[in-house]
């Protein structure tokens, strides 16, 4: 259950200054869309900078550049939201951690706030930590009712697991939006995407990647650990997972397919972005959803989707009414139409 | 580790791990060794990692054997530990700085050499993940589910996205800019010439310099510091 003094602090604003994540962008580009689909057609404003770097947390927790290279680092992005007036979402369980983290460190560390800011002065930008951090699951949860009016393709009878990942919800066991254990802000979404949430044993086990597995772990520590979570998965007899984190996406979409090359295990179960999963119940041509840039196969969850599709229009003849389809366009604030329809699903 | 060295460590904990730590040092004392983080953690689960006895290892002022650990570089950043501690140790960010002590020291460097790559990533182009893509089973999996080149490029390009995502000239610069002055060019550069270097000097804590000197000051090495 989302927290209500959590909720009661996030704002809700009219533009977000959206940080893009590099694993979105250059790994899984469907995150990135999807979430600007996603926000026009429930008409919230997205801003964003080519001025906007790598949060750098990656190369920091992986011990290859020190707090005192990226702490500035973090302070010049943060001045980017800070001169324009807007708060940020990320995108990223990553970038989240990194940037509150350190805006509350330099915060509460004068000092070498006074440092940063002498640095940035140099580049001609101040941090001031005016802006707040925010996660895509912090704004969401927010803007629910504006979601449900935009769905117009509920994913009906699809199973749907949920991997919160760690950096959000452990990493803030009391800033977060809901409690570490017994999360359930992201299956409410799905439930407002019309699919059916399941719980799974290893629900809140770590993927066993921490940010290292690729480099440091050893295999052999890593997917064990993976296997357990998938394995129970597929007792629970999902057709997709949802995560709310680009890393987490990599891992457990990467992890199946080094499972099955390694023989250790045979899951094909497709890994979906909270916002993809969105847009795909609003309609979204699933082309444009950028599911084809997983590396586990999406087409049997997609085919089970065309099925629904199929049997609703029928449903729908068979009362002579006039179906409300993927295709009839959402209506964006402005009035004009941005809906580019569902064809591609349904063709 | 003779007595007197022990005692000292003890005595001057705080102020010494606090340096090493930037700050970060998560209210170690506050640990009752309950050892509920031990029960959550996957790096547990799998190897001997034991946060529970790293944190009463530092407090007893063994400071030396948890930075010449091979376990320091086991644990899974996943903060599982964070969430299940009653005292609310915040461990793994004492873990990451801990780390860096650990390479000022001479150890670990194998563990970080296969990053280094990121961060000149990060340093010519701003970003640290990019897009071309080395493992021949991605590529061949996103070519069939993507029914294109399965080049990133391209899959953008079919999904009607700039084909890149551009970080501008002076958002560049200024990064470059940053880490010149803060250190993080040179440090670079540092691993990159020990990268290959074996057998590395090893050295007591105290007698790294960097340790000692840089609390408040933006790191370099030892050495770079004298020339500068
Ligand atoms: S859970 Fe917290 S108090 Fe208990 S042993 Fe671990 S760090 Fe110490
Ligand atoms: S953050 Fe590290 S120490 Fe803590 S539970 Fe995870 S792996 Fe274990």
């Amino acid at each position: 259950m989302p927290r209500p003094e959590v909720m009661a602090r996030i704002p809700v604003d009219d533009e977000y200054f959206l940080f893009r994540s590099c694993v979105a962008s250059n790994k899984y580009p469907g995150m990135e869309s999807s979430t600007k689909e996603v926000f026009e057609r429930i008409g919230v404003g997205l801003r964003e900078s080519d001025d906007q770097t790598c949060c750098a947390g990656f190369i920091t927790f992986t011990s290859v550049a020190e707090v005192t290279a990226t702490m500035p680092a973090v302070a010049r992005n943060l001045s980017i939201p800070d001169q324009a007036g807007l708060n940020t979402v990320t995108m990223c369980n990553g970038c989240y951690t990194f940037l509150t983290e350190f805006g509350h460190f330099l915060q509460h560390n004068p000092p070498i706030m006074g440092k940063v800011n002498e640095m940035l002065s140099m580049v001609g930008r101040e941090y001031t930590g005016e802006s707040q951090v925010l996660h895509m699951i912090d704004v969401l949860p927010k803007l629910q009712d504006r979601i449900a009016e935009q769905i117009v393709r509920p994913l009906k009878g699809i199973r749907f697991a949920t991997h919160y990942g760690c950096h959000y919800l452990y990493g803030f066991k009391k800033d977060a939006i809901d409690d570490p254990f017994t999360p359930t802000v992201v299956e409410d979404l799905i439930e407002v995407a019309g699919g059916t949430p399941v719980d799974y044993p290893e629900a809140r086990t770590c993927c066993g990647s921490g940010l290292t597995q690729v480099v440091i772990h050893k295999e052999d520590l890593s997917l064990p650990h993976m296997k357990a979570k998938f394995d129970s998965l597929k007792e629970a007899d999902v057709d997709a997972i949802v995560v709310v984190c680009p890393y987490c996406l990599t891992i457990l979409d990467r992890g199946q397919a080094k499972m099955v090359d390694r023989g250790i295990a045979q899951h094909e179960v497709p890994v979906l972005y909270i916002t993809q999963l969105l847009g795909l119940a609003m309609g979204m041509d699933p082309v444009k959803l950028g599911l084809g840039a997983n590396v586990t196969s999406a087409k049997k969850f997609l085919d089970k989707l065309e099925r629904l599709d199929r049997s609703r229009a029928t449903a729908q003849a068979a009362r002579g009414g006039v179906p409300r389809s993927p295709q009839s366009p959402a209506s964006s604030p402005s009035g004009e139409t941005t809906g580019d329809g569902g064809e591609a699903a349904n063709a | 580790m003779s007595k007197v060295e022990t005692k000292r460590l003890r005595r001057e904990l705080y102020p010494e791990l606090r340096e090493l730590t930037f700050g970060f040092v998560s209210d170690l004392e506050k640990c009752m060794q309950c050892g509920k983080c031990v029960g959550a953690c996957p790096a547990a689960a799998v190897t001997a990692y034991n946060s529970r006895r790293m944190i009463h290892d530092i407090k007893s002022g063994n400071l030396q054997d948890v930075i010449e650990s091979e376990e320091l570089w086991s644990c899974f950043f996943c903060s599982t530990c964070y969430a299940s501690c009653p005292k609310d140790i915040n461990f793994p960010f004492t873990v990451a700085m801990l780390r860096y002590a650990s390479l000022y020291a001479g150890y670990g460097a194998e563990y970080v050499k296969k990053i280094i790559p990121y961060a000149q990533d990060y340093y010519a182009r701003g970003l640290t993940v990019l897009q071309p893509e080395k493992n021949p089973l991605v590529i061949a999996r996103r070519k069939a589910n993507s029914g294109t080149s399965g080049e990133m490029g391209d899959i953008r390009e079919k999904m009607g996205m700039p084909r890149e995502r551009t970080v501008s000239d002076e958002a560049l610069a200024e990064v470059q800019f940053i880490s010149d002055v803060s250190g993080m060019t040179k440090l670079m550069k540092r691993m990159l010439d020990r990268r290959d270097a074996a057998p590395k000097t090893r050295e007591r804590l105290e007698n790294v310099d960097t340790v000692k000197t840089r609390e408040g000051k933006f790191a370099g090495f030892p050495e770079e510091q004298e020339n500068a």
